[in-house]
């Protein structure tokens, strides 16, 4: 059955409290979700105070102060700090969203961090997301084209083809979407996840696949598809603006049609 | 049955019951004006019953694939599943038998 009450070593305490030392009124409070695998304590939220007169307007730019100035123990994924490689994925107040494209002032009051929800941490705000990568590599994400193979020759696509690729592509896997959605929370073992079936639609409406048939054969499942409720927090939470929830209606209409 | 065809069942309960839902809502407040025998007869007619085993049968199709649902999503033991597959058709078993025996009722008057 699904868990409803959080084990006893997963409830969070209160942590500890860094107070800004040269902070001239214009600070912010950052309470961020700790846990480590190496001592066995229950998570905490630690809580920072950050002098924002000297620091960047971004979430992530205050996460990366707080790590090389106040806390260096504090652990998250970062890479490109602009929106392109989806490491920075966390849960800022209260929604899944890239840390370095959501800006500090977009926030009232204080500012809470927690990892992606319902996924195994494995430090403070880095989360496990092997399922998900597993997840994805079972929709095959690569083009499979036979006659491309053989001919060894440019695959040509129509302006209108190429079209509806759009809004497809641009997913940057960050899992923000899948993490926010409940079907996924009970289910993430079964049921494939927004940010996998907007990848599998991706690869079924492009013109040049011809394994189209295949692929819904093998997404024509109780779990992999259809527990998708059409609740929307995935679009709603798409850091990219694109709309998961609109590809898995798609897919549906597709399976419905074959 | 397969996903896809569970799927559109359900949908297509879903889009069939909507009029007669809302068909069933002006029969009541019709029927309640009425005296009591002229609601017997209004019922026992072949649209009356038509009616009444169509949308108890549509019904039944709509919430049986409606809890199966419920189940996948949140009861994760096949155990637990069987079994309560078993009490629910039980239960929708018992609804069916209940409405045609009170159209028998009503036919025989």
């Amino acid at each position: 059955m699904v868990q409803f009450n959080l084990p006893d070593n997963s409830k969070l305490t209160d942590g500890d409290y860094y107070k800004s030392e040269k902070s001239n009124g214009n600070s912010k409070k950052f309470k961020i979700y700790r846990w480590s695998p190496d001592d066995g304590k229950n998570p905490r939220m630690d809580t920072y105070e950050v002098d924002l007169d000297d620091c960047g307007p971004m979430v992530l730019d205050a996460v990366m102060k707080i790590k090389s100035e106040i806390d260096t123990s504090l652990t998250f994924r970062r890479s490109c700090r602009e929106g392109i490689c989806g490491s920075c994925a966390m849960n800022i107040d209260g929604t899944n969203t890239l840390a370095c494209t959501k800006a500090i002032s977009d926030v009232k009051g204080d500012i809470k961090i927690y990892p992606l929800p319902h996924m195994p941490v494995i430090k403070d705000l880095v989360t496990n997301l092997k399922t998900l990568y597993k997840q994805l590599k079972s929709i095959k994400p690569w083009l499979m084209n036979k006659k491309q193979n053989a001919n060894d020759t440019e695959n040509i696509q129509s302006r209108n083809d190429r079209e509806k690729l759009d809004g497809l592509y641009e997913c940057i896997l960050c899992a923000c979407c899948s993490t926010s959605c409940p079907s996924y929370w009970w289910n993430s073992d079964k049921y494939l996840g927004p940010a996998v079936l907007l990848q599998s639609y991706r690869w079924l409406q492009d013109s040049r696949d011809e394994e189209r048939k295949e692929r819904l054969k093998e997404l024509d499942d109780t779990f992999k598809v259809y527990r998708c409720h059409t609740i929307m927090n995935c679009t709603q939470a798409c850091p990219k603006g694109l709309n998961p929830a609109k590809a898995i209606a798609g897919i549906k209409q597709m399976i419905a049609q074959q | 049955m397969s996903a896809k065809n569970t799927w559109k069942l359900h949908r297509w309960s879903t889009i069939l019951l909507l009029p007669l839902v809302a068909y069933l809502f002006i029969k009541i407040i019709h029927l309640s004006t009425l005296p009591y025998q002229l609601i017997l007869s209004e019922l026992s007619n072949l649209w009356g019953v038509g009616f009444i085993l169509i949308f108890t049968v549509l019904g039944l199709i709509h919430m049986n694939t409606g809890v199966h649902e419920i189940l996948d999503d949140y009861v994760h033991s096949d155990v637990v599943k069987r079994i309560l597959n078993v009490i629910i058709s039980i239960f929708f078993l018992l609804i069916l038998i209940f409405v045609c025996l009170s159209l028998l009722l009503i036919f025989i008057g």
